[in-house]
């Protein structure tokens, strides 16, 4: 059994009315891995999302090469609902995913099992750990309507954490959130993260990117641009800019500062490195 | 001593029974400024920015746009004054053309003729889609539609631009234009308002910044003076920018640097690292 | 989310617990239809308002005898007295013979008939017993247990998931409208104006809102599919949906009903009470 729980080989996809969309794209994602995958809109981020659950191309069709493999599974050889039980994904806006059938929080988180026809005693155990995973528990009873954006997008993590999934893949999942709720889903991430789960992750967020994801992949115009640990990802300003993609601020800081006024500081990636890095430096603690 | 352009005064609003959006407040805007609107969502900014076009009219207190009363003067009189664009450009775009759908605001305001075409033109010319004319806007991408829209009500030349929400969904370089963009009306003499929660946005473009948060401003100063008020911020749940953050952190450790954006830390290191002793 | 579309999504859950609402959907339904059956079987005015009587009493008792009530008020009200006008007068029925009483107007003296008028009540009757049994059911059945009552009697699982989904879409949609208006007016829209530009404001409205609906729908099927909605196996159904006691009662009731009901018709006729005399079927 292959220690990768994601293997993309050569992917080229192009939708049908919308050419190479991704071109060549390879990359492999370790169990307990973090990849956080950046670029421009349009870079074709979403694209390499819904191509690893089978959406792409069993819903939208279009021209296909390469391999994507799951969980040891083809998406090729697999319908999207097999390929559910293995990838969890999670879109941008947390409306959008409410399924529309549930009455309450417990119903829509159950939904997903109940339409892969679950056993009702597994069902119940399944939803009130995954309610509790993203921190809704109390709100079983209260309408999916009636959440705030962060609740609801935490909400639709738990419905697809729900399923146990080999690997979980949000794209953009702060996008459309407030602070308190990029705050939330952040934090449920982390958590996630710290606990071994294997997670892909769409962010124009880079700072808070910055603090939990192991590896950075960069996309732009379908290929991938940049890869690597996050640390070498981020430091490489030139290269981000260069495709219109902001590093950390601090980082940024750091490259200018070190450029024009000729200072080797160590390149900061979060806000923690850079105070203890620009305390030393100015001697002070 | 200026006139006031709009004046907010002591108005409150809800939207039913329950939801009591605004509680008691006041604002005062001049012609010119350039101010970012920030706070969590259901606190009260898209309601505030509402009742300045007119689209919200207050229960208690009222809204003076240019010396007009909201409540009693129509809608399509205050809209002449003050712009509003949606967060969502598939809210408003609806020609098959960009050229139609940047001339329907004139049009409605009875321009027509070589005026009209004027207005269009230059509307497009300000935010770079000059040329695109004739595309439909639907096979735009979101970051030129999110511009289409902004030249939309740009057309219609009101001295006061409300953006809600631009930099949301959007990339990095997508906010990059909008930020320019919103500094290029400012120097034309625009009143800009922006509602977002881009932090690093709000430092590098706002000049003034105002916090309204459970319908009250919690703080309207200076965007420096909100960006760096820990307590404040911490109590409405948000975060200053991270070059703030780091300033902040220095300035406790003995340091004095007031950066809030990276421009302004790179000057203030440049004095610094210039007078202090060997660290490189 | 916001207040419009929220109230109107709240109004249509039950938030309301008695013994009907604990009835399963399936003993409902077939209420319905068992009521309706016999008020058509029926031609009497007396026996249909005895059964709208008991739909009634039985709403009351779930307390949904606001809304059904003010249905039968819009619906059958007016017409009843528009059929009154119509059929209780000379000419306006060919069986009119009996008359029951007579009134005033213009100096004429004009007669209204039993026959007529005896019709012209049991049709909109009849309706409001159908009406009212299938009201019951709706308000009653929560939507989990609705939809778990449809799969039970064999409806095709995506269909069901398009009506609900649709019905609560309703709600969302009605916010869209108002923010998209509010867009529009925003860029001058005017109610006052004539209707030329009436018409261009009509698109300004409608293609946003179409096209957002469109893009909802499609990014819900998506999220749908990537949650295995398509999955060929049996879906489990999340709510009890078996018989208990109280159905068996209330089946037990409605077959005595039946019984009854069967022997009335059989021995006095069509119409025992009303003695109406023109039955035409249907």
């Amino acid at each position: 059994m292959s220690e990768y729980i994601v293997e993309v080989e050569n992917l080229t996809y192009s939708y049908p009315r919308k050419s190479n969309v991704l071109v060549d794209v390879s990359f492999k994602v370790r169990k307990g891995e973090v990849l956080g995958i950046i670029g421009p809109n349009g870079a074709g981020k979403s694209t390499l999302c819904k191509a690893l659950n089978g959406l792409v191309p069993h819903f939208y069709g279009g021209r296909f090469s390469g391999r994507v493999v799951v969980a040891g599974m083809n998406t090729l050889e697999h319908t999207v609902a097999e390929l559910a039980t293995k990838v969890g994904l999670v879109f941008q806006d947390p409306e959008e995913q409410l399924s529309g059938f549930s009455l309450t929080v417990y119903e829509e988180v159950a939904f997903g099992l109940s339409m892969l026809g679950f056993p009702p005693e597994e069902i119940d155990a399944r939803v009130r750990e995954a309610i509790e995973k993203v921190g809704l528990k109390g709100l079983e009873n209260r309408s999916p309507f009636e959440l705030s954006g962060g609740q609801t997008q935490r909400l639709a993590i738990a419905t697809v954490l729900a399923i146990k999934p080999e690997v979980l893949v949000l794209d953009e999942p702060t996008a459309q959130l407030d602070p308190i709720g990029k705050f939330e889903v952040f934090s449920v991430i982390k958590k996630l993260a710290d606990e071994g789960s294997t997670i892909i992750v769409v962010e124009h967020e880079i700072e808070e990117l910055a603090t939990f994801a192991d590896n950075i992949l960069m996309l732009n115009e379908g290929r991938i641009v940049a890869q690597g640990p996050a640390r070498n990802v981020l430091s490489m300003v030139e290269e981000l800019k260069k495709y219109g993609v902001n590093p950390p601020s601090v980082t940024e800081l750091t490259y200018l500062i070190n450029k024009e006024l000729g200072a080797k500081l160590d390149v900061p990636i979060t806000l923690e490195e850079a105070i203890k890095i620009y305390s030393e430096a100015l001697g002070v603690m | 001593m200026p006139v006031p352009i709009i004046k907010v005064e002591d108005v409150w609003f809800a939207y039913n029974e329950k939801v009591v959006a605004l509680k008691g407040v006041n604002m005062t805007v001049y012609p010119g400024e350039l101010i970012a609107l920030i706070g969590q969502n259901g606190g009260g900014k898209t309601t505030l920015a509402k009742h300045l076009n007119g689209l919200l009219k207050p229960k208690k207190g009222r809204v003076l746009v240019k010396g007009m009363d909201t409540r009693t003067t129509p809608t399509h009189e205050i809209v002449k004054v003050v712009g509003y664009v949606f967060q969502n450009p598939s809210h408003q775009l609806f020609a098959s053309t960009v050229y139609e759908e940047v001339a329907y605001g004139p049009r409605n305001l009875g321009y027509e003729g070589e005026e009209l075409e004027r207005r269009v033109k230059w509307a497009l010319s300000m935010v770079g889609l000059e040329g695109l004319e004739n595309e439909n806007p639907y096979d735009l991408d979101y970051g030129k539609m999110k511009l289409l829209t902004v030249a939309s009500v740009i057309s219609m030349d009101p001295e006061v631009f409300v953006l809600d929400e631009p930099t949301t969904g959007q990339d990095h370089r997508g906010r990059k234009i909008l930020a320019d963009l919103c500094l290029k009306l400012n120097e034309e003499g625009k009143t800009v308002i922006v509602i977002t929660h881009d932090m690093r946005f709000v430092a590098e473009v706002a000049k003034r910044t105002i916090l309204i948060a459970d319908g009250r401003i919690l703080m309207d100063g200076s965007t420096r003076d909100v960006l760096t008020a820990i307590d404040v911020l911490r109590k409405a749940a948000i975060k200053p920018p991270q070059i703030a953050s780091l300033s902040m952190a220095l300035r406790e450790r003995g340091v004095d640097v007031n950066a809030i954006t990276i421009n302004e830390a790179l000057e203030e290191f440049r004095k610094l690292f210039s007078t202090s002793k060997g660290t490189s | 989310m916001s207040g419009l579309g929220m109230g109107l999504l709240r109004k249509t859950v039950a938030e309301v617990d008695t013994w009907i609402h604990r009835l399963d959907g399936r003993t409902k339904f077939l209420f319905f239809l068992w009521i309706s059956g016999f008020a058509y079987l029926f031609c009497d005015y007396a026996v249909t308002a005895f059964f709208l009587a008991v739909c009634l009493v039985l709403a009351a008792y779930a307390r949904v005898l606001r809304p059904i009530g003010l249905t039968l008020l819009v619906i059958v009200v007016p017409w009843i007295a528009v059929n009154a006008v119509i059929l209780g007068l000379p000419f306006g029925f060919p069986w009119n013979e009996t008359v029951i009483f007579e009134f005033e107007l213009f100096g004429m003296r004009i007669p209204v008939y039993y026959e007529g008028l005896s019709w012209a009540v049991t049709w909109p009757l009849r309706i409001g017993v159908t009406i009212s049994a299938a009201m019951l059911f709706f308000l009653t059945t929560n939507q989990a247990r609705l939809i778990a009552t449809l799969i039970k009697l064999k409806v095709p699982f995506r269909f069901i998931y398009m009506v609900i989904a649709t019905l609560q879409m309703i709600p969302m949609l009605m916010d869209e409208a108002n923010t998209i208006y509010q867009a529009q007016v925003s860029r001058g829209l005017r109610t006052d104006v004539g209707l030329l530009k009436r018409a261009l404001h009509y698109f300004a409205l409608m293609v946003p809102l179409t096209l957002s609906t469109l893009y909802k729908v499609q990014v819900r099927a998506i999220a749908l599919e990537s949650r295995g909605f398509s999955a060929p196996v049996k879906k489990t159904l999340l709510h009890k949906t078996d018989f208990d006691k109280a159905d068996y009662m209330f089946f037990a009731a409605m077959a005595l009903a039946t019984i009854g009901l069967l022997y009335i018709y059989f021995t006095y006729g069509f119409s025992p009470i009303a003695h109406m005399r023109y039955y035409i079927a249907g």
